[in-house]
Order: C-alpha cells, then structure tokens, then sequence
C-alpha cells in the first residue's frame, strides 16, 4: 500500500520544524542544519510542499552585499493545518522512532 | 595544513564546477530551485561543506526534470521522441543513400578527365574526386542533420568529414600501394576523430562564462576547450599507438594526420554544440 504524501520521516521533520515558527521565514541552508538533512534530501521535499501549496516561497535580499538573493520558505496558511493534521495523524511511537533515524533529530 | 587548505580550495573548486554543470542540465524556466540551493551553498564554511552541499544539487536536478516530464503531456513527449529518432535515421541513412552513389558514380566517371594524382594505373579512379564529394557530403550531412535538428546524426557526420579529410590528405600522399598501412592509420583517425568529437561535445565553458543565449563561438574558453578536446583524443589516441609499438603508424605524416582529425573533429563538435545551444524557455 502506498504511503500517505509527505508522511515520510525526513519530511516529518521538515513540517515540525517550520511549524515552531509557522510565520517566520526559513532559509534552506539553516534548515539543513537544524533537521540533519542533507541538501539533495532537502530541497526536493521542499520543493513538493511548495507544490502542493503548503509552502509559500520567496527571494530575500542577501544579507551581505555581493551574496546572492536567498530563497525562504514558510508555512502557507493551509500548509500549517495539514501539517498539524499530518504530524497529529502519524502514530506517536512510529513517529518518534522514524524521527529518530533522521540524523540530527536527537 | 598547507595541503589541507590547498584541498579545500580544490573542493571548493569542484562545488562551483558542478553547481555550474548543475545549472545548465535544467531549463531555464525551472532553474528556481537550483537557484536556491546555489544561493544557500555560499554558507558554507568551507570547500567540504560547500562540496558536499553541492552534491546535493544531482538529486535536485533529477527531481526537477522528473517534475518537468510529469508536466509535459506524455503523448507529446513521445511524439517528440518519434520526430527526432525519424530525423536522425534519415539524416544518416537517407544521405547514405546518397553519397554513396554519388561518390562511386562520380569517380567512375571522372576517373580519365583528371590529369593529377599519383594512380600508377593512370586512367583509374581517383581517389581526389572520391574524396571530395565524400567529405563535401559528410559537411552537408551534418548541415542537413543540423536543419533536422537531428543532433546524433550531425555528430556522426561531423566525425565522418573529420576522418575523412584527414584520411583522404594521408591517402593522396602515400598512394595506393600502401593501402595495408592505410588501414591501420584510418583506424587511428577515426579513433581520434570520434574522441574529438565526444570530448568537445562534453567540454563547454567554465563557470560564469555561459548565458542563457549561448557564448560566442569565437570566446576564448571555447577555443581553449576545442584545442584541448583536440590534443587529448590526439594524446590519447597516440599513445595507444605507441603500447601497441607500431612503428608503420610512427612517422610524422601520420602523426598530423591523426592530430587534425582530432582537432577537426572538435571544432565541428563545437559548431554542432553552439547551433545546439539555444534556450528554450518553458514554464513548469
């Protein structure tokens, strides 16, 4: 049987993550770190939400001058529900374990 | 210490390298992500990290063409498929058709209304007309194959004109006698002719040198990576000669022989590669 959509455990952390601070905006590098995911794990995740509405994205202007424009990302409104819906849905105990073979998740 | 910095400049070398090679295996329309991933790559602490960010970028590529494919309709998709195998078997078997008879035809009849050469024979085939219209047809497969957009077979033609230019320029030096000898360095050019091409087809222009529209034909980087595509299949296919030790594909004539082919080859690859080149833009 197939898995739900973004139910896998790496996407799991990405969603519990953005959901700490559903409003503020997040940059891909800073959520590699804070979720031990690795870049060609995390960008495509990221790029599915986005696809499927739940996640809003937008250029920032670089902090220091010469540094490209930076792309951030945040919750949609509808994003943030699903996400709850999703982390609330999936089973406690299968959930902390699957988190737990995130690396960086501890 | 010193080694260690010297590896991670080298690291972070190959990061941009590949964030570049990266960039040009996706449209332009659907570089948004990759972008993204560029742009948070300058993070990095170091060459390491920005390597192994980098190398992140390959699944990315693959999720984002996948994400294009889905988009596309797939009949169109196949069709599309259909159109350029059609084009390419045409423009290679069709021109066959052609040039074959053409030469053959052409050097029959010619064969007593030339006064040069070296045919001990005298009233024979000359091997000047032969290979004239072989090569001028080779250019013109590759320009008809070009048309077609038909890029495999503009390949095959672009080696075909490259060996057989070169090999035809070896022929008329050392005449039909040495037709055994012939056939050993017809090998070898061919062999450089098709490295040739492949190698300038792979080699394009260092990062931050190539735009949307293409670069000029004439830059120096594209020039610099022909001579280089050149001298390695010439290299390569040199030293193969030399592990094998044979001596009756030694001497210098032969040498340029395969030098040019290889060069030659490598500028008809770049000229198929710019005509290639050209963006299409197209929204997810």
């Amino acid at each position: 049987m197939p898995r739900p959509p973004n139910t896998s455990p790496q996407t799991l952390s990405v969603l519990a993550l953005l959901l700490e601070s559903p409003r503020s905006w997040h940059y891909g590098y800073a959520l590699s770190q804070l979720t031990g995911l690795k870049s060609g794990t995390l960008y495509p995740i990221l790029l599915r939400l986005a696809d499927q509405g739940w996640l809003e994205t937008r250029w920032a202007e670089p902090e220091q001058p010469g540094r490209p424009p930076r792309h951030t990302y945040r919750l949609t409104g509808a994003g943030a529900r699903a996400a709850r819906t999703t982390l609330a849905e999936a089973a406690p105990s299968r959930m902390t374990r699957r988190l737990a073979a995130v690396p960086g998740s501890r | 210490m010193q080694m260690h910095g010297f590896l991670g400049r080298v690291a972070d070398v190959l990061a941009r390298h590949l964030l570049s090679w990266l960039h040009r295996r996706v449209e332009p329309g659907s570089r948004e992500w990759l972008d993204a991933l560029t742009a948070e790559s300058e993070c990095a602490e170091d060459g390491w990290q920005r390597l192994r960010w980098a190398l992140g970028g390959v699944p990315l590529v693959w999720t984002i063409n996948q994400r294009r494919q889905r988009n596309e309709p797939a009949r169109g998709i196949m069709r599309a498929r259909i159109v350029l195998g059609v084009a390419n078997i045409v423009a290679i078997a069709g021109w066959y058709a052609v040039i074959i008879p053409a030469t053959y035809g052409a050097t029959h009849f010619l064969r007593c209304h030339l006064s040069f050469g070296n045919q001990p024979g005298g009233c024979q085939e000359h091997p000047f007309v032969f290979a004239s219209i072989a090569i001028g047809g080779a250019v013109l497969g590759m320009i008809i194959a070009l048309a077609l957009r038909a890029r495999f077979a503009a390949y095959w033609w672009a080696v075909f004109a490259a060996f057989t230019t070169v090999g035809s320029v070896w022929y008329l030096r050392s005449g039909i006698v040495d037709l055994p000898r012939y056939g050993a360095t017809q090998s070898t050019m061919l062999m450089a002719a098709t490295v040739g091409v492949v190698l300038a087809a792979i080699m394009r222009e260092p990062p931050g040198t190539e735009t949307d529209h293409g670069p000029s034909f004439l830059s120096r980087h594209r020039i610099t990576a022909l001579l280089i595509a050149g001298t390695i299949s010439f290299a390569m296919v040199d030293s193969l000669i030399r592990m094998r030790d044979r001596p009756l594909v030694a001497d210098n004539v032969n040498h340029y022989a395969i030098l040019g082919s290889a060069m030659f080859a490598a500028i008809l690859a770049g000229v198929i590669g710019r005509h290639h080149r050209i963006p299409v833009e197209r929204a997810l």
